[in-house]
């Protein structure tokens, strides 16, 4: 169906070059209105599509927009065409929706900031580049997307670039990013060269329909599986997976709005959102399903761990989400993909709740978010508390809180899951255990951050605590939004199969909405189901009840113990594994010493001495050479003139051209041919035959003919004379005649 | 006398004075072999004019004779203020170009 | 190519002595250090080459070329090297030396070349050889002559005659400025700026452009009128 879906992404871009170039001639206020206008203004055109037009047509492959036909040549037809989906329905819903509540709780976190109208520029281009993301008919467009949301990543987070730790982290983003996105280059090459496409529908139904271009083989695993697998590359650079992660907690360096937008809800999705869209793909080939599976469940432990030992109140969320994150992708990667996209909805809310309280509580603390020197903030900032809580609950999987079913959703899933075959059976099973594992450690870390930050007495110094205050009204209003939505968000995707038949049935409305998209919801039995939920929520009261041991009210003795005891480890984790470090040696150090070693030889020798320094040597011999022409000096002049007096002269009167007689013998007779001279000249021929001196023929001819009387060798004298000059030539030669 | 006498005398003078043009240093010497070279070319003049038997030959000559006065005149000045503000007649150190 | 050695006739041998004390002389001039030696040596070599013009048919031209040349063109050089009378230390310029020596062996080739030319068709049957060969018959009479070359000059060369006399007007004039001193040259802008400003006060109503060109009302050069 065609629909005109353009306006959604267009709005945000027309916000984002208004205010780039005219936003320091407008008025603060104009500055966010705009910008929250074309932000909500999307949020409206893509709500108007989801419920008016997309139910019909969802079956039917969802509402298309063919903007712009891009290139059309023989092997690549490239349109720049938008497609709503159900799923992508989903994601621009979450991404205008959420993208709205932080526009305006900007207004307020950024209100004491200089460069105001740059950060809304910069705020509504991310979401117009994410829209494309979501919305792109075709890869190239989603790559368009993609790098657009990577690149609006760098501009935010070094948004205060002033500060070098600030812009590094913005190029760390950037860079690491860019090293999954060339991954995502060769999945996209290489999808083009099985299928001859690289429009999504088209390369998902050749999928569907098991193509043998996409199952040949290439080192033993089929065309398909290195597509994926490559494709999965860029979604672990772009989503915060191992080992591209490392961008993500340095990228807190970023102002909290864009933290939260940016860093839990939208761009780092982008990731999951694209392994689910191309599902189709994925099941062709459940190795790379289980790779995809296995490094989620990895990244969602390791992740878990860091957590535990971070001081700074923004590096506990961003480890938190790499593990979330991780959740995602096991989801996806079990093939259910309807659960990793709840688990994604349910968590835009409450992690951009968490950022957002984590805004609140720095505001409170005039900036700093070291959680060491926080504590008791429960009666200072009540309703940031408030979120704050509702938000924790939902994350740990509390039950009846949003996190508790998208989260289960996805452990049960891994249980239950076949898709990987009799071989890699055990995979789901791992997998779900260590996602139990990393529930209970997600528990942990945050219900410690909890009693961290709001229990307990303060731990503040005099002057900070004066200072602390709850947000206004334009920040505080967007958090409870996103509390009601982190509470009850997760009764969208209520797992199918639980209270069926009774008439306590609820329908798993998200489930069915994607249905036509990412196709049927895995069937889960009730006994994992039930199970799953049970173990669960144990865990998650176990982490809590661990936290409040170690942290309840302040650092505890048992914590106190525990650190002193195993120092090493400690440091070790709070050093996120010293991760970093060994990217440092194992990479940094090479390509470095790499680019040193060419800037010597490379661009010191070859380029400035030998490909600069030769055209200047011959530029200044040739100068010189020209030079020597115009010396000034009358007398050398006359010299010359002389010299092209004598050059002339030669040339008019020059002898005659023939250089040798050519003779023919036949008996007695003989021809002989001197030759022509150089044309127009009129040459005279003297033939002397027998050597006496006295000339036989002559004549204008080159050519003569002679006999001789007897036999003998004689000697042939020609002269040829050039009569205008007088200038002769002599030629010799000697014959035999018998 | 055969023409041809003539004019290889005045080739050869003409070589002289060319040389002496090329090769001297001293500006006077080389003004003076400028009119060796004009007298040669006078001669061949003189001698094309008597084999001819015309008598232009001769007014040519004497057209000559006239601007070579004129020009050493007129040289011989130029060469005197430079002397005056130089203090040498060296075409060597005369010259301003560089090198 | 049939004749044997030319006849040694009393010509001949005057033409040898005369060519031999011209081609000494112009050797002398262009290798003497000394200027003085020099000019003495040209001034030989024009008295040869007048003996030469003599032999040749050319009286005035012969006479003519002891008045002028001889007579008052070498006394002018002789003038200027009594003032700027230094030796030389270096006898050949050394400066872009290749250069010269190759115009130097060009120019001998060019003078090799031409006398080859005159050598070798000398004897031929075409109108050049005859050209080369002659100068043997008697010339018309008044060859030569005061009258003969005057008459030519008065009437078909008349024009070029009155331009020569220009020329030497303006090389006389040329001379004289070229030649002034500092002081001389200042004297005489004086003297011109003097008159140019009597000029501008004995007719006020006549405005001057800058160079003292009397200008219109508009600033147009006058037409002429005074």
């Amino acid at each position: 169906m065609e629909y005109s879906l353009r306006l959604i992404p267009l709005l945000p871009f027309a916000g984002a070059a208004l205010l780039f170039f005219f936003g320091r001639a407008l008025r603060r206020d104009w500055a966010h209105i705009f910008a929250t206008l074309a932000i909500a203004g999307s949020c409206l055109a893509s709500a108007y599509a989801f419920f008016s037009a997309l139910p019909e047509a969802r079956e039917a492959g969802g509402l298309h927009d063919l903007v712009w036909t891009w290139m059309s040549s023989d092997s690549l037809k490239l349109d720049l065409g938008l497609r709503m989906d159900a799923l992508s329905g989903v994601m621009c819903l979450i991404i205008t929706f959420i993208g709205t509540l932080i526009h305006v709780y900007s207004i307020g976190y950024m209100s004491h900031e200089k460069d105001y109208a740059r950060f809304f520029s910069y705020l509504n281009l991310f979401c117009g580049a994410m829209l494309v993301l979501v919305l792109g008919d075709s890869l190239p467009v989603l790559f368009i997307g993609w790098e657009g949301v990577g690149l609006c990543s760098y501009l935010l987070i070094g948004f205060w670039y002033q500060d070098k730790a600030n812009a590094d982290a913005g190029k760390k983003a950037f860079i690491t990013n860019r090293i999954g996105d060339f991954g995502f280059l060769m999945g996209m090459f290489l999808l083009f060269e099985a299928t001859g496409s690289l429009n999504i529908p088209d390369i998902l139904a050749l999928a569907q329909a098991k193509s043998p271009t996409l199952l040949m083989t290439i080192w033993s695993q089929p065309k398909a599986f290195w597509a994926a697998l490559f494709l999965f590359i860029g979604a672990t650079g772009k989503s915060a997976q191992v080992p591209l992660y490392v961008w993500l907690p340095d990228a807190m360096a970023g102002p909290t709005p864009v933290s939260a937008l940016i860093h839990a809800a939208t761009m780092v999705t982008a990731g999951v959102y694209m392994v689910a869209r191309m599902g189709a793909l994925y099941l062709l080939s459940p190795p790379a399903m289980a790779i995809v599976t296995l490094v989620g469940a990895f990244t969602a432990l390791f992740a878990a761990i860091i957590g535990f030992a971070q001081n700074d109140f923004k590096k506990v969320l961003a480890y938190s989400t790499v593990s979330q994150l991780g959740f995602m992708f096991v989801g996806v990667g079990t093939s259910s993909f309807g659960t990793g996209i709840f688990h994604l909805l349910t968590h835009a809310f409450f992690k951009a709740g968490l950022f957002l309280c984590a805004g609140s509580v720095m505001h409170a603390m005039s900036g700093s978010g070291d959680i060491t020197k926080m504590g008791g903030l429960r009666k200072l900032v009540p309703w940031t508390h408030g979120v704050f809580l509702v938000c924790l609950l939902a994350i740990i999987g509390a039950p009846l809180f949003s996190g508790f079913f998208s989260k289960d959703s996805i452990i049960s899933a891994a249980l239950a899951t076949e898709i990987y075959g009799p071989d890699l059976a055990w995979v789901g099973k791992l997998a779900g255990v260590m996602l139990f594992v990393a529930a209970l450690g997600t528990a942990f870390y945050m219900s410690r951050l909890y009693f961290l930050v709001f229990s307990g007495p303060c731990r503040a110094d005099e002057e900070t605590r004066r200072h602390i205050h709850e947000s206004p009204p334009e920040m505080v209003a967007p958090l409870v939004l996103l509390a009601v939505g982190a509470a009850l968000s997760g009764y969208l995707g209520f797992p199918g199969g639980l209270f069926d038949g009774t008439s306590l049935h609820i329908p798993n409305l998200l489930a069915e909405w994607l249905e036509p998209s990412v196709g049927h919801e895995l069937h889960v039995s009730h006994l994992v189901e039930g199970g799953t939920m049970g173990a669960s929520s144990v865990l998650a009261f176990a982490g809590l009840g661990l936290a409040w041991v170690f942290y309840g009210g302040g650092y505890r003795e048992p914590v106190k113990k525990f650190a002193a005891a195993v120092p090493g480890v400690v440091s070790l984790v709070r050093d996120k594994f010293r991760v970093d470090e060994l990217y440092g040696f194992l990479i940094i150090r090479p390509i470095r010493a790499l680019s040193r070693g060419l800037f010597l030889v490379v661009d010191r020798i070859l380029i400035d001495r030998i490909l600069v320094g030769f055209p200047v040597m011959v530029v200044d011999v040739f100068g010189r050479l020209a030079r020597s022409f115009q010396p000034g000096d009358a007398q050398r002049y006359v010299a010359v003139f002389a010299i092209g007096i004598a050059a002339v002269f030669y040339m008019i009167t020059r002898p005659p051209k023939p250089e040798e007689i050519k003779v023919k013998v036949d008996h007695f007779a003989v021809d002989a041919d001197a030759g022509q001279g150089l044309g127009g000249q009129d040459l005279r021929y003297f033939f002397d035959f027998d050597g006496d001196g006295v000339f036989d023929r002559s004549g204008p001819s080159p050519t003569a003919h002679f006999s001789y009387e007897g036999n003998g060798t004689y000697n042939i004298n020609v002269v040829v004379q050039d009569p205008k000059w007088g200038t002769i030539r002599n030629l010799k030669t000697k014959v035999t005649v018998r | 006398m055969p023409t041809f006498n003539y004019l290889i005398l005045s080739f050869i003078l003409f070589l002289i004075g060319t040389t002496g043009v090329i090769l001297r240093r001293n500006a006077l010497i080389v003004l003076m072999s400028i009119e060796l070279q004009l007298n040669a070319g006078n001669l061949a003049f003189l001698a094309f004019a008597r084999a001819l038997g015309d008598q232009k030959g001769n007014v040519f000559t004497f057209f000559v004779i006239a601007l070579a006065a004129a020009e050493a005149a007129v040289g011989l000045a130029i060469l005197v203020g430079i002397f005056r503000t130089r203090q040498t007649v060296n075409l060597d150190e005369v010259t301003l170009m560089k090198r | 190519m049939n004749d044997g050695a030319p006849p040694i006739t009393a010509e001949l041998v005057v033409f040898v002595i005369l060519a031999a004390g011209t081609i000494g002389g112009a050797l002398m001039t262009i290798t003497r250090r000394n200027p003085v030696t020099a000019v003495m040596s040209l001034v030989a070599t024009f008295f040869a080459l007048a003996g030469i013009y003599a032999t040749i048919n050319a009286h005035f031209v012969a006479i003519l070329q002891i008045l002028v040349y001889a007579g008052a063109i070498m006394v002018l050089f002789i003038f200027v090297v009594m003032i700027l009378n230094r030796d030389e230390v270096q006898l050949f310029s050394f400066k872009g030396i290749l250069t010269r020596v190759i115009g130097v062996v060009a120019a001998g080739y060019v003078s090799y070349l031409g006398a080859w030319v005159v050598w070798d068709q000398r004897a031929m049957p075409n109108p050049t050889g005859a050209l080369l060969r002659g100068g043997l018959t008697d010339p018309p009479v008044g060859y030569g002559t005061v009258a003969g070359v005057g008459s030519s000059l008065f009437r078909e060369f008349v024009f070029p005659f009155e331009a020569i006399s220009l020329l030497l007007l303006v090389a006389i004039v040329g001379g004289l400025i070229v030649s002034r001193s500092q002081h001389q040259t200042d004297m005489a802008e004086g003297r011109a700026r003097h008159i140019r400003d009597i000029q501008a006060q004995s007719h006020p109503e006549i405005k001057l452009l800058p160079d003292g060109r009397p200008a219109d009302d508009d600033g147009h050069a006058a037409a002429g009128h005074h």
